[in-house]
């Protein structure tokens, strides 16, 4: 599903160069639950970040589904990111002026969904997510975890193939984070590629291979059976 | 702990040198204005101001009543009134009686001989109450006797050169001889009375045979001066009666007005009197500044999310939120400073310009201390206004919440309170605009009812009738002259006027109605192209047409008559005849409406002669001067084009509209720098949610729609609150124009339209800047 060859990214200021991503080689494929880890500052998040076509590379390719995609315009990666790819973050980016509902609601408005089309799957990843009663609320009257079912809800409310997740229990106490991690594993269960940065074992233990990243190399590629 | 802060000030200046470009031009860009606007007010406020007695001089006034509920205010008095009030009235102290020439003279001395100079005939207390300082004479004795003349010191160069004019003979008219007794310094710009020389007023009486004890004619300027602390109201009382003491059945009060609003104030209670225009200005500059901070406010808080984490840190290691406060209120103030340094050399290359447009000799004294004063005060208040809200806004940050990421409580009612006052200021001023330019544009073009192209006019001497219909005979005959007519006032301005006319079923001595008075040759009306509508016009053929008299349709109208032709009429004594009615034209600026008219033909009157030519006016001209030498070779050939003069009867309206339109248009420029400030502090501040929305698929066209929902719901509003309130400011305005334009609801749409597109354009700038960036940039923003 996703294959990347010699991924460079560096970034510049007036004088310094960093080099967050060097010569990163990889291929996820399709139903696969991938977790990265690595110390902070490794280059993780920039990875998860151009693998979702929120950034671009300095240079390597991108593969996605098989097609080159690095050079993509910004329409054209908007497309792909909207038909395909579902986002959660460590902060939920939520926005505050919009309830519940509406965020959730929100990938649905850009991909031209019919209104009782939106409103049906709204409801129902209101239900899936059990956060119907909160459907009138605005993000900052939630709990944290209320506020990442509610971005997993929004992330996957166009049925993405790809879910790309960042320390999505980062900000959250471990009975939530747990709540979320079991969330992620269903719908990697029911078919949903899942790649997750993160840096709890704990959560790394529920995918199915773990890339290990140092200095932005990949340093190794473990292959896990699932408990 | 001073250099500190200076230098953590100036750092961040130059570090951030597009903001605070932006920042000190916008602010730099207002102050010019108002500075500009300040000198021309403080020039204004000025006017006669020199007179070490003005606060005891008051110019006196005739209250005319009409029949039709018209009062007639004037500043002309009888001549034996200045001299009467002194010797009843026991608080006046001096009195003096003021008049330009009747006609024009030729003064001259040695071989020195001019026809433009212009002058006053005043009395002995003219030099004691007003204070022209003197260069040469006898300050006590300027006019030692009715032989004297006192002359400028511009007028004594153009004669004298360097030799002691003093004791010299000058001549007016070939016909009486005299004097200099002393030399003044030239009136300064900002007096009310700008003379070159002055002669006894007794030259009225000797030059044109008037006699000065007549309190039928009121032509005169009287001016008086009261001892200390008269109580005015109760003086006031004591004048009002004079005229109808003197004069039978007279609809005449007169009242007193400080000669302090002499030139600012009207007499008459028209609207449209310079002191309102010093008002608008004052407003127009404080506008300005206002519009010129809240810029200034607008760009700073945006700039906050950047700030933020500089005062949380500062906060962290001890700041007080005072200190802070200080901070950026130093800041701002020392923006202002700067752009006040700027806007000084600003104004320094605008002046020339602006004295142009302003026909006033303004200049920037730095060491005036009012002005000084006003300065400091500009600095001041620039400086606070626009720092006061962005130094309570960012030294009240909690640390804590901007260290996590957190920056605002949303809804600011302070902020959109200020956005929407400056699109309504800016719809508000569109619209004014426009109603003033089309007025404006209206009177200029208007069809008053005479042609004023193609004609030129020449000011004749007294006594020159001997010669006039050889001359008219001639003039006619040069190649290009159309007509050749002559009258006592041209139709821009007739000032000749009598209520003393009678005609049939006129009620018995009322003299309610006033009929403006002009006394015509032939041909008078077909020089003007006037529309005769009944009867016929004047015609030498017909036999004599004197004592026939023509009316303008507003008489017709005042003397309700059934059929005028023919009806007798009465003026003074003599007994005239009506013979047509012409077509109701303008002969007052547009702001008087038409009044009623009554035209005779009277050679012995006649004071301009008016010559139509086809239109190729300079080689006609040359050859009329030439005709004009062979009658007069002693007198100078001085012609006017009567289009000029036309124009020069909106001077002040038109100066004033381009003064305005230039401000306003300087105004919408720094407001649209506000939008521009305004709309870059709310994507700022939306920068997150706007990457929020790219990651979940919005694209530009989405991005854009958003935000320019938010602001059109602003634009609507401000629209909303400007529109009621320039309608009636515009037709109050409008309302002292005799003739005037309909406000047209294309200006509401217009201004509607135009801050639309202003914030179209700013929102679809900041989008793109916004769309063209990674999603993962933006959301990160903070």
């Amino acid at each position: 599903m996703i294959k990347t060859n010699n991924l460079v990214k560096k970034f510049r200021t007036d004088d310094v160069e960093t080099t967050a991503l060097n010569n990163v080689n990889l291929e996820i494929n399709e139903g696969e639950f991938v977790a990265i880890m690595g110390p902070s500052g490794c280059g993780k998040s920039t990875l998860l970040n151009i693998l979702g076509l929120l950034d671009t590379p300095t240079s390597g390719e991108l593969f996605f589904n098989q097609e080159q995609v690095e050079h993509y315009s910004e329409r054209q990666q908007t497309k792909l990111r909207k038909n395909n790819i579902g986002f959660v973050f460590q902060s939920f980016n939520l926005i505050e002026e919009l309830t519940v509902y509406e965020n959730i609601e929100l990938p649905l408005l850009y991909m031209k969904v019919s209104s009782s089309e939106r409103k049906r799957r709204v409801n129902e990843a209101l239900e899936r997510m059990k956060i119907t009663h909160r459907a009138k609320h605005f993000p900052q009257q939630l709990s944290g975890g209320q506020q990442q079912r509610t971005a997993i809800a929004r992330a996957v409310i166009t049925n993405p193939k790809l879910i790309l997740a960042d320390e999505p229990t980062g900000n959250l106490d471990s009975a939530n984070g747990e709540e979320v991690m079991n969330l992620l594993t269903q719908l990697n269960e029911n078919g949903t590629t899942i790649v997750m940065v993160t840096h709890s074992p704990s959560d790394a233990d529920s995918s199915n291979r773990i890339i290990q990243l140092f200095d932005g190399h990949i340093i190794t590629e473990n292959m896990r059976q699932k408990l | 702990m001073l250099k500190i802060f200076l230098n953590t000030i100036f750092r961040k200046l130059y570090l951030q040198k597009g903001y605070s470009l932006i920042n000190i031009l916008g602010l730099a860009t207002g102050i010019t204005c108002s500075i500009l606007i300040l000198l021309w007010v403080q020039y204004e406020l000025s006017f006669d101001s020199f007179h070490e007695n003005k606060d005891k001089l008051y110019a006196v006034y005739e209250n005319q009543s009409y029949a039709d509920g018209e009062t007639f205010t004037v500043y002309s008095t009888p001549a034996p009134l200045a001299e009467k009030l002194k010797k009843d009235i026991t608080e006046i102290d001096k009195a003096t009686r003021i008049s330009k020439p009747w006609g024009k003279l030729m003064l001259s001395s040695g071989g020195a001989t001019y026809m433009d100079g212009s002058g006053l005939c005043v009395d002995p207390d003219f030099f004691k109450m007003f204070s022209f300082p003197v260069l040469l004479g006898d300050p006590n004795l300027l006019m030692p006797n009715e032989r004297s003349i006192v002359i400028s010191e511009k007028m004594s160069k153009k004669y004298f050169g360097e030799t002691n004019p003093l004791g010299k003979i000058i001549s007016i008219n070939s016909n009486f001889e005299y004097r200099i007794s002393a030399v003044l310094k030239d009136s300064p710009k900002n007096s009310s009375f700008y003379f070159e020389y002055l002669l006894p007023f007794n030259f009225i009486k000797e030059n044109w045979e008037f006699d000065l004890n007549n309190w039928d004619s009121h032509a005169f300027l009287t001016i008086i001066q009261v001892k200390n602390n008269s109580y005015i109201p109760n003086l006031e009382t004591k004048v009002k009666p004079y005229i109808k003491q003197n004069i039978e059945y007279s609809n005449t009060d007169l009242a007193l007005q400080p000669f302090s609003d002499y030139h600012l104030h009207s007499i008459s209670g028209k609207k449209l009197s310079p002191i309102l225009y010093v008002h608008i200005f004052a407003l127009v500059a404080f506008i300005i500044l206002l519009i010129a901070c809240f810029n200034y406010m607008n760009l700073s808080t945006a700039r906050s999310e950047r700030r933020g984490k500089e005062v949380a840190v500062r906060k962290v290691v001890g700041a007080q939120k005072r200190g802070l406060f200080a901070l950026f209120m130093a800041e701002s103030v020392l923006i202002s400073l700067l752009a006040f340094g700027l806007a000084l050399v600003l104004v320094e290359l605008l002046l020339p310009f602006f004295k142009e447009l302003t026909q006033r000799d303004l200049s920037l004294n730095l060491s005036d201390p009012n002005l000084l004063l006003s300065f400091i005060g500009i600095v001041l208040f620039t400086g606070f206004i626009s720092g006061s809200y962005p130094a309570l806004f960012l030294s009240s940050f909690k640390p804590i919440r901007i260290l996590k990421g957190k920056l605002y409580s949303d809804s600011n009612l302070f902020r959109r309170l200020m956005v929407i006052t400056q699109f309504t200021i800016s719809v508000g001023l569109i619209i004014c605009t426009s109603v003033i330019y089309r007025q404006l544009d209206y009177l200029q073009d208007k069809d008053i009812g005479y042609q004023k192209d193609n004609i030129i006019y020449i000011e004749m001497m007294d006594n020159f009738q001997d010669q006039y219909s050889k001359l008219k005979e001639s003039l006619i005959k040069i190649p290009g002259v159309v007509k050749v007519t002559a009258a006592n006032q041209m139709p821009i301005n007739f000032s000749n006027a009598t209520s003393d006319v009678s005609w049939k079923n006129k009620p018995k001595d009322d003299e309610s109605v006033l009929f403006q008075l002009s006394f015509v040759d032939y041909d008078f009306i077909e020089t003007f192209e006037m529309e005769v509508i009944d009867g016929r016009g004047f015609s030498s053929e017909q036999g004599v047409d004197s004592l026939k008299l023509i009316i303008n349709e507003t008489a017709a109208a005042a003397m309700k008559m059934s059929d005028t032709i023919g009806e007798k009429v009465k003026i003074w004594n003599y007994d005239g005849e009506v013979i047509g009615i012409v077509k109701d034209f303008n002969f007052n600026s547009l702001q008087v409406g038409v009044k009623p008219l009554i035209m005779l033909i009277s050679s012995d009157e006649f004071k301009y002669i008016a010559i139509k030519t086809d239109g190729n006016e300079q080689p006609i001209i040359n050859k009329i001067g030439e005709t004009w030498k062979t009658y007069y070779p002693s007198i100078p050939f001085k012609y006017r084009l009567l289009r000029d003069d036309f124009s020069y009867l909106y001077k002040a309206e038109s100066r004033m509209s381009s003064i305005f339109i230039s401000f306003t248009l300087i105004a919408l420029i720094i407001s649209s720098l506000g939008l521009f400030g305004l709309s870059s502090y709310i994507i700022e501040k939306k920068y997150k949610e706007m990457g929020i929305r790219k990651v979940f698929g919005a694209e530009f066209q989405d991005l854009f729609k958003s935000f320019l929902i938010r602001f059109l719901k602003w634009i609507l509003l401000a629209n909303l609150i400007a529109w009621p309130i320039s309608y009636f400011l515009m037709q109050w305005w409008l309302a002292g124009f005799a003739y005037r334009i309909h406000i047209s609801w294309l200006e509401f749409i217009g201004a509607g339209a135009l801050s639309t597109l202003i914030a179209f354009f700013t929102v679809f700038y900041q989008s793109y800047k916004i769309s063209s960036i990674t999603p993962i940039k933006a959301i990160r923003h903070e």
